[in-house]
């Protein structure tokens, strides 16, 4: 059995599809986390304002003043006349030239965000001139445009907003690597059987050890495979986050994530065995996708309900489809992510699951052994249980 | 010595094997034939114990197999039995390993055999990138990488040309000589007769000849006698008390006769007829053999489909 696992990883990994499949999962993860900066989205928007005449400088002084907090960045820029201003804003040198601090110049209109910016600074300034004018103290001024927030008590804080965002984007990911490694190395189990089978390589295996141990060796070999290739990614992907520090993690990243690998294991168990049966059915690689249509229509829906769980993880949908063992490998990562699970339900569901994979290793062995020395026609279930 | 005992086996409702038994002897080469769907490879796969018989047993050395046992075995399914796309050597060590040869020994079995079957060069390469005749040595090198106690190969020769059947009737004579019992399919019967001193006959999962290729021969329908008489009339044979049948080409006879016939009496009225120039015990080859005993039992059945046939009209 040690033998044949050890064959199914040295010869897989010796394929370079896995290792090209594990570079592209991580070149998704850096686009996705790099992408929106690299876009120009989400950072701070970096703007260049010229100034003409000294009337424009006090504007200018409050458009930085309030720059950051609309998370926009802005750069001054001294103009000597109003034909340098036009020469600046037509060669793109400047976004916006402040014009003796009444009028503006732009080449064809102003970015939105520095519109904003410009017209509420230079109505606060209006305003705050008309204060000082009526006589009210400089000091207060700015107590009255900007009075003390009221403060706001909550009985039920919300998670802060980032860590939210950052939970959802990490469930996200570990959705669509699920996905791929159970659909992918599930066909591997697949694919593998029937190339056995068709190039009657396991009549000769069979000579030598017993189908029990020819079945596990196969799915742990690759099984051990896609665990490694998944931790890997984890790695890797939780490292290109950290150094980029681009996306925040969330705190729950490495319960997460542990919690996404022990997912995989048990999923991956189920699916493998379920694969490797449909395979032991069928005499020939064109005949297979017929024969895991249900699995592959199974991996889909599990995909779907993870992403319903995704916008609603307490939500009933989610709760029962946590109990449903086809589909709780990819639901059940998602709602620990998130946090919208109870201890108990965790421990159900996985209660659950055990109890159906040992069922499936069950069937799937016996249909395995019945079916895999029938070569020909596709091979009924049934008929396949009933052999010895 | 592999002794196969009353085995008996269904698929559903079709019988497979129906108490089949017959021994191969150490160093033995046995010819296993019969037409398609006689039982062939369902007798070598319960021999191997990738199938269980219903009724009977396989003895080896006097002993039930056990599982250990069969390791030691040595088995080349029909077409292939290889991962297309695995390193020739890698395999053949991985097959070593499977039957219980050490990391060593199996690197060195393998290196051993892909050198003396002349496919040393390839060791290195995929199995599909290699010619088919070269796939076949691989297929063989696997069969007899951990030097087996036993061989069974279904259908060895098929699709061979003939140096590889040369080839691979020489690596097989070689092993039967050093003592290993030799068992393998085939449906070229002249190749049957060539390599093998026995043969096993099967139809409809019954044994229906075995033993070695003269004795059967010899004793097969009676006997026929090829005489060449010159300047003889027709009718000659037909007065000779005791012939069966009769086949005339110019001036030779195929002479059938009863087995308590006297063939003197038949050589007599052959001299009164005309000069005789050939007179002649004339031993059926293994295919005419194979006819008659198959077809014969095919006969025996009764005539239902035909029959079925007709009333399908």
């Amino acid at each position: 059995m040690l033998l044949v696992a050890r064959r199914e990883i040295v010869e897989r990994a010796r394929d370079r599809s896995v290792l090209i499949s594990t570079g592209i999962v991580l070149v998704m993860i850096a686009l996705f986390t790099l992408g929106p900066r690299l876009l120009g989205l989400g950072g701070p928007d970096d703007y260049t304002v010229g100034t003409v005449g000294a009337g424009s400088e006090a504007l200018a002084g409050a458009v930085a003043e309030r720059a950051p907090a609309a998370d926009a960045e802005v750069t001054l820029e001294g103009l000597a006349d109003d034909e340098a201003a036009r020469a600046a804003v037509r060669d793109g040198d400047v976004d916006v030239a402040i014009l003796d601090g009444e009028r503006l110049l732009v080449d064809s209109e102003l970015p939105g965000g520095l519109e904003a910016l410009l017209q509420e600074s230079s109505a606060q300034l209006r305003v705050s001139e008309r204060l000082t004018e009526a006589g009210v103290p400089a000091q207060d001024v700015g107590a009255v445009l900007a009075p003390e927030p009221l403060a706001v008590e909550a009985l039920n804080p919300p998670e802060d907003r980032g860590d939210r965002d950052a939970a959802s984007g990490l469930a996200f990911f570990t959705v669509f690597i699920l996905y791929g490694q159970l659909f992918g190395y599930g066909m591997w189990v697949a694919m593998g059987v029937v190339e056995e089978k068709s190039t009657r390589v396991v009549e000769v295996l069979l000579a030598t050890i017993s189908p029990t141990h020819l079945l596990a060796g196969k799915v742990i070999g690759i099984g051990l495979l896609g665990l490694a290739q998944l931790t890997l990614i984890a790695t890797l992907g939780v490292g290109i986050v950290l150094l980029t520090g681009a996306t925040q993690l969330p705190p729950s990243a490495p319960a997460a994530i542990a919690t996404a690998l022990g997912w995989y294991v048990l999923g991956y168990a189920f699916y493998a065995c379920a694969f490797a049966m449909c395979g032991a059915l069928v005499s020939r690689q064109e005949e297979l996708q017929n024969a895991i249509t249900p699995l592959t229509l199974s991996i889909f829906a599990s995909l779907f309900l993870a992403f319903v769980a995704l916008s609603a993880p307490g939500g009933m949908v989610a709760q029962i489809a946590s109990f449903v063992p086809p589909v709780a490998p990819m639901v059940m990562p998602v709602r620990v992510t998130l946090g919208e699970v109870a201890a108990w339900e965790v421990a159900a569901s996985v209660a659950v699951m055990l109890a159906s994979i040992g069922g499936m290793v069950l069937l799937a062995g016996r249909v395995y052994q019945g079916a895999i020395l029938r070569t020909g026609a596709r091979v009924k279930i049934r008929d396949a249980l009933r052999a010895r | 010595m592999l002794e196969l005992r009353h085995l008996s086996r269904r698929y559903g409702g079709v019988v497979a094997l129906d108490d089949l038994s017959f021994n191969v002897e150490a160093g033995q080469m046995l010819g296993f034939v019969g037409p398609n769907g006689a039982g062939k490879t369902t007798t070598m796969r319960i021999a191997l114990g990738l199938l269980a018989p219903d009724a009977g047993e396989v003895r080896w050395r006097g002993e039930a197999v056990a599982a250990a046992t069969r390791r030691r075995f040595g088995y080349m399914p029909e077409e292939r039995g290889l991962y297309p796309k695995m390193r020739v050597r890698d395999q053949l060590v991985y097959l070593a390993r499977l039957h219980g040869l050490a990391a060593g020994a199996a690197a060195a079995a393998a290196d051993r055999l892909t050198e003396q079957l002349g496919i040393a060069d390839r060791a290195g390469d995929r199995v599909e990138q290699l010619s088919l005749g070269n796939q076949q040595r691989v297929q063989l090198a696997a069969a007899l990488v951990h030097d087996p106690e036993l061989l069974v190969l279904d259908e060895p020769f098929s699709g061979l040309d003939p140096v590889g059947v040369d080839v691979l009737a020489g690596v097989l004579g070689e092993r039967a000589a050093g003592g290993v019992p030799v068992v393998f399919s085939s449906h070229q019967l002249d190749l049957v007769e060539r390599l093998c001193e026995s043969v096993a006959i099967i139809n409809r999962g019954q044994l229906v000849a075995a033993g070695r290729v003269d004795d059967l021969r010899t004793a097969s329908r009676g006997r026929v006698v090829r005489v060449q008489v010159t300047g003889a009339g027709g009718g000659w044979p037909s007065a000779v008390s005791g012939v069966t049948s009769v086949q005339r080409d110019d001036d030779s006879w195929l002479v059938g006769l009863a087995p308590d016939a006297d063939d003197q009496r038949l050589l007599d009225a052959a001299r009164t007829a005309g000069a005789v120039t050939h007179f002649s015990a004339e031993r059926p080859t293994l295919t005419e053999l194979f006819r008659e005993v198959v077809a014969g039992r095919v006969d025996e059945e009764p005539a239902a489909a035909p029959v079925a046939e007709a009333v399908g009209r």
